[in-house]
């Protein structure tokens, strides 16, 4: 099942990207997702005759090595092979807003109920996941405050409270 | 003192909700306990030897007087009427049960208390100077600056599974007493030449089965950019630290590994690369936490005390006073330190009524605010002098004025396997032999500062690296043994421990610290403490005392 | 050589107490525990506790040994886990006292595993 994350809701969408396993063919299909490694062998090929490009990658892969082709992709998969691998994040934040890139960031692999809020705070949009989407929605929106800026944009506690502020001031003015 | 808001409420409330549902789900069987496990570890519940402990943050050691009221409470209707003050400056009830545990934590939140981030790969509880907003010597209050990264690390999306559990330092004092060096991140606020406040990043100390002491990356960090900085480092570390080995997950491998100045280079790169404006606390919300903790209303008194010094005619004051009372930057003030480490007592345990009394003495002496030292104290960081002798007095009415402060019954202990289910061996029953060898206070002040800290296990809770003297439970064919290191410090002269020779068995230990300590009274020159002494003999004339009769080892 | 008695111990889900696997069900005193002699019985045991995930935590087996003709768990931290902390005789199943819970505080030696019982001897 995929969720993905669309201005502020959540639903489910068929997944039209066939993934490519290591060492099966390419499949004929317009959409594809490869892992870096195959990317970087038959990426530009597949890119040249208009495919639509996906890169998988695993936690240690470092996303500095996409950077000259981040334009051209249409998903950066991350990848967690066990949840409490944390890398991804770090990941996801960096394509966000390092690298300033604006197609899709998909979870996949061990994508946790629990984790929905951190992800969507990192800035991943989609997400492989066997909950439902409205569940996956009510634990993404768990808090109802954010103490950091992040990939989401949330405003932080600081900002509210000098909007507050603000509006107190402008009230008793 | 600090106070939540609405916000700061929220979201502990969210929390607690979260994990009322969790527990539910658990006890209804809907989640397994392999499931379930990370989830209330991240809630600061564990299941140890005996039941279950939780372990509730305290903010960078401080309390209010409401706040420990709310402690004694939970203390007497949830667990047996005690607590233990842990060297995180937090504190962990030994006996609560996981169907209480929801309401437990939304007591707690009453009093602006929770537990979270106090276990779990995450950033836990930031350390800070027990003697914050006290201290004459400090350039700012660290509690400031805690508070800064109190709100910034919890709930932080990036770095909530990190390869290990991550633990930040704040001191803005020459004299450290926060073990800085010691911590996966330690930062020492300095003013430059310019006045200009930064902070002395430290990285990669920490203790363990390998411990370090943290190299500095950065002399001079601009206090306005420390949330930035911070980011930088941890996104570092989450990125390239070990996931591999429990063992080698933590930032000092990594930063050992690199080199200090390839971590560092790597640091400020990905610094470089960060919308830094975005990252760093806007000045008015700095503004807004730091006039928070400037409230103290204090008097205006003459810096001698009559009433102080006539109370010194009753020798147990006079001796608390020597060992446990410190001067505070406002004139007529001192700052009490609560001894935990009662003759025989087990280091760090506080009954109720003892969290009750100390609230009464703290609201009506000490201006409501009480503090924990990551040595297993309290203290009472604004006492008029005036009101010393009743403070005493009063601590005294509940066996909490013992006089040893620094010395050599003053020893921190981890709960050791009489609690904890990592444990190799028990630290408790050490630390009584230890104290009781060392009851008569004389002879304690007569030795002066000596550190002793004390492991169950090499996780090295207690510290056992950077004692004066350390000692390490370990498990030798079935029994339970003990590995002395010599020369460690967690102050400013931080220093890893020695080991001194093969392990002793436990009805040797309390001996062996008698044995150094006859060693040092002999051989000590002038003003030297125990561990300058050793710094200026090294290993020789100790390792001779203890293992005189080598068949003995 | 004979395998060595067995003892299933777990915690109690909800309360967290050290519970012992008896004739009878699951009891919070150590001396009710059911001594296996038969490794298969025990291993058999394991499995259901493990099953029973709505009452219980993390059941496992701990070796136990005869002293004096009292089943004595192996290793130390057993001992204690049986007894409750040292430090508090009154807290734990060891306030209740008797010839077992001394014979658990008098015992000394034996490593964390099984295979050393020679090691368990009375102080």
């Amino acid at each position: 099942m995929l969720i993905r994350l669309e201005n502020d809701h959540f639903h489910l969408v068929e997944d039209r990207f066939a993934p490519v396993g290591e060492g099966e063919a390419i499949a004929d299909t317009v959409a594809v997702i490869l892992s870096l490694s195959r990317f970087q062998a038959e990426g530009e090929a597949l890119l040249a005759a208009g495919r639509d490009v996906g890169v998988r990658m695993a936690p240690a892969d470092r996303v500095e090595d996409l950077i000259c082709d981040l334009p051209r992709l249409a998903l950066v998969a991350l990848d967690f092979p066990k949840y409490r691998d944390g890398r991804a994040y770090s990941s996801a934040v960096m394509l966000r807003e390092t690298y300033g890139f604006d197609g899709e960031v998909r979870a996949v692999g061990d994508v946790l109920i629990d984790q929905a809020w951190n992800m969507v705070r990192c800035g991943f949009d989609a997400f492989e996941t066997s909950v439902g989407p409205n569940a996956w929605a009510a634990a993404a929106r768990r808090y109802r405050h954010v103490y950091q800026a992040s990939a989401d944009h949330r405003p932080p506690a600081f900002v509210e409270r000098s909007q507050a502020a603000r509006r107190l001031a402008a009230q008793e003015g | 003192m600090f106070q939540y808001d609405a916000i700061d409420a929220a979201m502990v409330a969210d929390r607690n909700a979260e994990f009322r549902d969790q527990v539910s789900r658990r006890l209804s069987g809907e989640l397994t306990e392999d499931q379930f496990k990370p989830l209330r570890l991240m809630n600061g519940l564990y299941l140890q030897l005996h039941s279950y402990m939780l372990r509730v943050a305290i903010p960078y050691g401080a309390l209010s007087s409401a706040k420990m009221r709310a402690l004694a409470h939970v203390a007497r209707r949830w667990d047996r009427g005690y607590g233990h003050f842990t060297t995180r400056q937090n504190i962990q009830f030994h006996w609560i049960k996981l169907s209480d545990t929801p309401d437990v934590l939304d007591y707690l939140a009453t009093a602006e208390l929770h537990a979270i981030q106090t276990s779990g790969n995450c950033i836990r509880n930031t350390t800070s100077d027990p003697f914050a907003g006290a201290a004459a010597e400090e350039v700012d209050d660290p509690r400031v600056w805690s508070e800064v990264i109190r709100q910034w690390s919890t709930f932080h999306p990036e770095f909530t599974y990190l390869p290990r559990k991550f633990k930040i330092a704040v001191t803005a004092s020459p004299r450290d007493r926060t073990a800085a060096r010691a911590h996966d991140i330690g930062l020492v606020l300095r003013r430059n030449r310019e006045g200009r406040l930064g902070f002395e990043v430290i990285v990669g100390g920490g203790m363990g089965r390998t411990p370090y002491i943290g190299a500095t990356i950065r002399e001079h960090l601009p206090a306005e950019h420390l949330l930035s900085y911070l980011t930088a480092i941890l996104r570092v570390y989450n990125r390239f630290g070990r996931r591999d080995n429990l063992y080698k997950a933590r930032i000092k491998i990594l930063v050992a590994s690199l080199g200090a100045a390839e971590f560092a280079r790597l640091a400020d790169e990905a610094w470089e690369a960060m919308d830094r404006p975005r990252a760093d606390l806007p000045d008015v919300e700095l503004a807004r936490i730091r006039a928070s903790f400037g409230l103290v209303d204090f008097r205006t008194l003459p810096p001698r005390s009559e009433r102080f010094e006539a109370a010194k005619g009753d020798k147990a004051f006079a001796r608390f006073a020597r060992n446990n009372i410190v001067p505070h930057k406002v004139p007529g003030y001192g700052i009490v330190q609560v001894s935990l480490k009662g003759i025989g007592e087990v280091p760090g345990d506080c009954t109720a009524d003892q969290m009750e009394a100390l609230a009464d003495l703290a609201e009506r002496y000490g201006h409501g605010e009480i503090r924990v030292t990551h040595e297993q104290n309290l203290v009472l960081p604004h006492v008029a002098l005036d009101d010393a002798p009743a403070v005493h007095a009063g601590l005294a009415a509940v066996g909490l004025a013992t006089p040893n402060i620094n010395l050599v019954s003053d020893m921190i202990a981890c709960p050791g396997l009489d609690y904890c289910a990592l444990a190799n061996a028990r630290a408790i029953p050490i630390a009584q032999a230890i104290s009781e060898t060392f009851a008569d206070p004389d002879r304690a002040e007569q030795v002066g500062e000596l550190k002793i800290k004390i492991s169950g296990c090499i996780n090295a809770c207690g510290h056992h690296h950077v004692g004066h003297i350390g000692i390490l439970g370990v498990d030798k064919k079935g029994e339970e043994y003990y590995q002395l290191t010599l020369g460690g410090s967690g102050a400013e002269d931080a220093a890893i421990g020695h080991v001194l020779g093969p392990a002793l068995s436990a009805d040797r230990v309390a001996d062996a610290i008698d044995k150094l300590v006859d060693v040092y009274l002999a051989i000590r020159q002038p003003q030297e403490r125990f561990l300058d002494t050793y710094r200026r003999t090294g290993v020789g004339p100790f390792k001779a005392a203890v293992y005189q009769d080598a068949h003995q080892a | 050589m004979t395998s060595p008695l067995k003892v299933l111990t777990a915690n109690d889900l909800a309360g967290g107490q050290v519970v012992f696997l008896s004739e009878t069900g699951w009891s919070d005193r150590y001396a009710d525990a059911w001594i296996f002699e038969d490794p298969a019985a025990a291993d058999a045991a394991l499995d259901a506790a493990r099953a029973a995930t709505l009452t219980l935590a993390d059941p496992y087996l701990i070796d136990v040994a005869a002293v004096d003709g009292l089943p004595v768990p192996t290793s130390y931290r057993e001992r204690i886990r049986a007894l409750g902390p040292t430090i508090h005789p009154d807290m734990g199943p060891q306030a209740e006292g008797g010839a077992l819970v001394e014979a658990l505080q008098q015992a000394k030696g034996a490593a964390r595993s099984s295979g050393r019982l020679g090691l368990i001897r009375r102080k």
